[in-house]
């Protein structure tokens, strides 16, 4: 499979990212092993919100109720998910209203409509809520998007294969075996929000009309082992959607399927910040709901000017309670507030990403910060940077294969691990994701230790690095 | 020696800025010549107080390697040197001659060639070798030299005590360096510990050679000792600086101690799990950005939509007979309109619009007829135009219902 060269100039609408992207259409890494990895729930709310967080929606066991705080989404065969819900029906939709950007989508826009396709295909009962839905063949979804968007061609194709697999990465939707269920975030919309979908269900073509006509794309009932299997069998992995072997019982295909998905159920815990809102006003509780989307949220920390609940130490005092209770702190920084990993929880989650992702990610602090830092480049004591990790640096100069080294890159892209910073055709590269801004001091200076540690363990200052933690 | 006496001695010639940044370096060279021959100068004024001075030596000793058996004369010397002041050069060469580096070719008088003493040139390299790392690839040399020079049977006892001495005595001072250091500010401390801090691997020769010594002669077991305690000291001494430095760090600035190449080997030589494993136990947050349902309805909304594919128009089932034989774009259809005009003027030379159209009683006549009175209307080389009144008829059971009143003339200009 050719590695097409990274993505330089690509805009919105110029495809090669998403052309590279799907040419291992499927090959869901282990990026998305992060979506579901919590097999059983831990005891511990705090530890349940940090692996949701960390990992996406936790898959409940039979009869397991859902942690504290987290809406349990049963299937209608006894288990379920548990996903976490914000205090007061807030969603991350309120950031706008602050003026506050929210974490960055890659290709908002198409994976939006893909979006968009798969709900006009999985949602067939618009009377009921849009989750579960019923599952449909990715075909379907695909020709919902071409009659959408009105193109036909391979490109596209290509973004929306790109877009399925953000959204399954995500837990937006649940691709697998050529077949595209709603996921379990899907549910996260509120309810008053249903009627505007509905009303875009109701005039988005199906597709369905126009399959037969169109004759360029092989896209069909006979080719969807090609699609699926075929696709994701020549990257090794098939489709390495770990919850594959768990959703056995409710394979999409099988006739149970359906019987069990009309029992399926959201179940709504309830406010689990009861307590320490409701000795506030109104006015005041929802700026402290609005400071905790916030510094939850938002791509960057945000600025205390904005948000009175970081400014006054009381509200804040309760936001710092409230986000406990979910396993995080606060990081403050002169003026910025966000949220990051209480550090006596985060030995709690499994380690996230994958092994290969993690491997890049470092190389791409090596690349953007140590070195300009080694070199004096780099004045400000942070782990952002301005000086890219050249792709043509990590693509030539390491160890880890070409292949292996960009569907990293996607994932931690996608993920908000790194940035990708374009500078004319050829050069640009990675920095460090916003991501980092969530980094506690503590993380810092540990992650600062364990690369001294792994790059020069035999230097002195890697003697007091392991003296001091003994 | 001081930073005015710096910049006023610029070579102007040698085309650097004199910036801040500059004159720190070139002091910090400085401090290191002086440090390495203050042991042989005579005053302290005796070292170089510009570094191009040096930079003189150092071009001289090239051209002399050059030259060969040619030797250089005076001029010569000159001549290499010429992007140096001559008052410069002069006081240069007249030092190194003094002190034996530069020399007659034969002792004799009135010798005009010269030639360059190697002892010197090796210095000069031990020199910029120094400079480069503080001395610390030297330890590792003189580590390993040492450790040949005691397995060699020939060497004897005093010797062997010799060079024990000596080492331990350079470990001695290195560690009170560092520990000075320790205890300064922790900017210099950064700066100057990675020169003079031990690595795991210089302690771990010292050791060894310490062994070496104590197994083949075992009298010498006080001097060892000595030995044995200043390695000691050094280490603990690099233990601590580094120490310091881990506790003051921040959370990003000792990656300055690792110098550029480290962190390029590492990442280069690395293996997955390697890389990997230094983000161990770190968490991260899975992907999870948000889809507004807002914002699902605006991207459909504003989705690029390409043009349209254009369909072919209809084309007639019978055999096209292609275009016809001619074109005449003379009339274009004016003689149409003309006739229509002149049929609703009946020979006048005006005629009541409201009339004409009501004439025929429905509208599909009267449209085609207004359509093409306003066409010839429109026409500048049409002699007939329209004049439209303000009256209005309005009359629900005929046909055309409203109607404004008019005329329509043949205008003077025509025929």
């Amino acid at each position: 499979m050719p590695t097409d060269p990274p993505p330089t100039a690509a805009t919105e609408a110029t495809g090669t990212a998403d052309a590279s992207d799907a040419s291992d259409a499927f090959a869901m890494s282990d990026g998305s092993a992060a979506f579901g990895t919590a097999a059983s729930v831990p005891e511990r709310p705090d530890v349940a919100h940090v692996r949701a967080r960390a990992g996406g929606p936790i898959r409940l066991g039979a009869g397991l109720p859902a942690p504290p705080g987290m809406a349990r989404l049963g299937r209608g065969d006894g288990t379920g998910l548990a996903l976490p819900v914000w205090p007061d029906g807030a969603t991350p939709s309120l950031l706008e209203e602050y003026q506050v950007a929210p974490v960055a989508v890659e290709r908002s826009g198409e994976t939006r409509r893909v979006l968009a396709a798969a709900l006009r295909c999985c949602w067939t009962d618009l009377a009921s809520d849009p989750w579960p839905g019923v599952p449909a063949a990715t075909d379907d979804v695909l020709s919902a998007y071409r009659a959408l968007i009105g193109r036909d061609d391979d490109l596209m194709r290509n973004w929306a294969i790109g877009a399925l697999r953000r959204l399954h990465d995500s837990a937006w939707l649940e691709v697998s075996g050529g077949h595209v269920r709603l996921g379990p975030r899907c549910a996260s919309w509120p309810a008053s929000s249903h009627a505007q979908l509905r009303e875009l269900m109701r005039r988005l073509p199906s597709g369905a009309g126009e399959r037969n006509g169109l004759a360029i794309l092989p896209v069909t009932g006979d080719d969807d082992g090609d699609d699926g299997d075929g696709g994701g069998g020549g990257d090794g992995g098939g489709l390495g959607e770990p919850g594959g072997p768990e959703d056995a019982g409710s394979d999409p295909r099988g006739s149970g399927a359906e019987e069990g998905e009309a029992a399926a159920s959201v179940t709504v815990p309830e406010n689990m910040d009861e307590d320490l809102l409701g000795p506030f006003d109104e006015r005041r509780r929802a700026e402290i709901v609005a400071a905790f989307m916030a510094v939850e949220h938002a791509a960057e920390p945000v600025h205390e000017a904005r948000f009175p609940a970081l400014r006054e130490p009381a509200p804040r005092h309760t936001l710092a309670r409230m986000l406990e209770r979910r396993g995080r702190v606060l990081i403050h920084e002169r003026e910025t507030w966000t949220s990051g990993y209480a550090d006596t929880v985060a030995g709690e989650a499994v380690p996230i990403p994958g092994e290969a992702e993690r491997a890049v990610l470092v190389l791409v602090l090596v690349h953007s910060v140590a070195i300009p830092r080694a070199d004096g480049l780099l004045p400000a004591d942070s782990w952002l940077s301005p000086f890219p990790a050249q792709a043509d640096e990590l693509r030539r100069h390491t160890r880890l294969p070409i292949g292996e080294l960009e569907a990293a890159l996607r994932v931690l892209r996608h993920a908000g691990l790194v940035t990708q910073v374009k500078a004319g055709e050829e050069a640009g590269g990675y920095v460090p994701g916003p991501q980092f801004h969530r980094l506690t001091p503590q993380a810092r200076r540990r992650l600062q230790e364990e690369l001294i540690l792994a790059a020069g363990p035999h230097t002195p200052l890697a003697a007091a690095v392991r003296a001091g933690r003994r | 020696m001081s930073g005015a006496g710096l910049t006023v001695g610029r070579v102007p010639e040698t085309n650097h800025e004199i910036t801040l940044d500059s004159a720190l370096t070139e002091e910090a060279v400085l401090s290191t010549y002086r440090r390495m021959f203050a042991a042989l100068a005579r005053d302290s004024g005796a070292v170089v107080d510009d570094p191009a001075l040096v930079d003189i030596a150092e071009t001289l000793f090239a051209a002399f390697a050059e030259a060969g058996e040619e030797w250089l004369t005076h001029e010569q010397m000159r001549h290499v040197c010429r992007a140096y002041p001559l008052d410069r050069f002069e006081n240069r060469l007249r030092v190194l001659r003094g002190l034996g580096a530069i020399r007659e070719v034969f002792p004799k008088p009135n010798q005009l060639r010269y030639r360059a003493s190697f002892t010197s040139v090796v210095g000069l390299m031990f020199i910029r070798r120094m400079m480069d790392d503080g001395g610390q690839s030297e330890m590792h040399r003189l580590l390993a030299l040492e450790d040949l020079n005691v397995a060699d049977p020939a060497t004897t006892m005093e010797e062997a005590r010799t060079s024990a001495q000596n080492l331990s005595r350079a470990f001695r001072l290195w560690a009170l360096e560092l520990i000075t250091l320790t205890g300064g500010t922790i900017e210099e401390l950064r700066e100057q510990a990675p020169k003079l801090w031990g690595t795991e691997e210089i302690t771990r020769r010292a050791q060894s050679l310490h062994g070496t010594i104590l197994n083949r002669w075992p009298d010498l077991d006080r001097t060892c000792t000595e030995l044995r305690a200043a390695i000691y000291s050094y280490s603990d001494a690099s233990r601590r600086a580094a120490g310091r430095l881990a506790d003051s760090a921040g959370t990003t600035r000792n990656l300055t101690l690792l110098p550029a190449e480290t962190w390029r080997t590492f990442a280069q030589t690395s293996g997955r799990e390697r890389l990997a494993s230094v983000l161990d136990g770190f968490v991260f947050d899975a992907p999870a950005p948000w889809h507004d349902p807002a914002a699902i309805v605006r991207a459909v909304d504003e989705s690029p939509r390409p043009a349209p594919a254009q369909p072919n128009p209809p084309r007639s089932a019978l055999p096209d007979p292609g275009p016809a034989d001619t074109y005449d774009p003379g009339t274009g259809g004016l003689d149409h309109l003309t006739a229509v005009a002149e049929a609703a003027l009946a020979g006048g030379s005006s005629a009541r619009l409201e009339q004409l159209l009501t004439a025929d009683g429905e509208w599909v006549s009267a449209r085609r007829l207004l359509a093409d009175l306003v066409a010839a209307d429109l026409r500048p080389d049409s002699p007939y135009r329209l004049r439209w009144s303000d009256g209005l008829t309005a009359d629900p059971a005929a046909e055309p219902a409203w109607l404004s009143h008019g005329s329509l003339e043949r205008t003077g200009g025509a025929d």
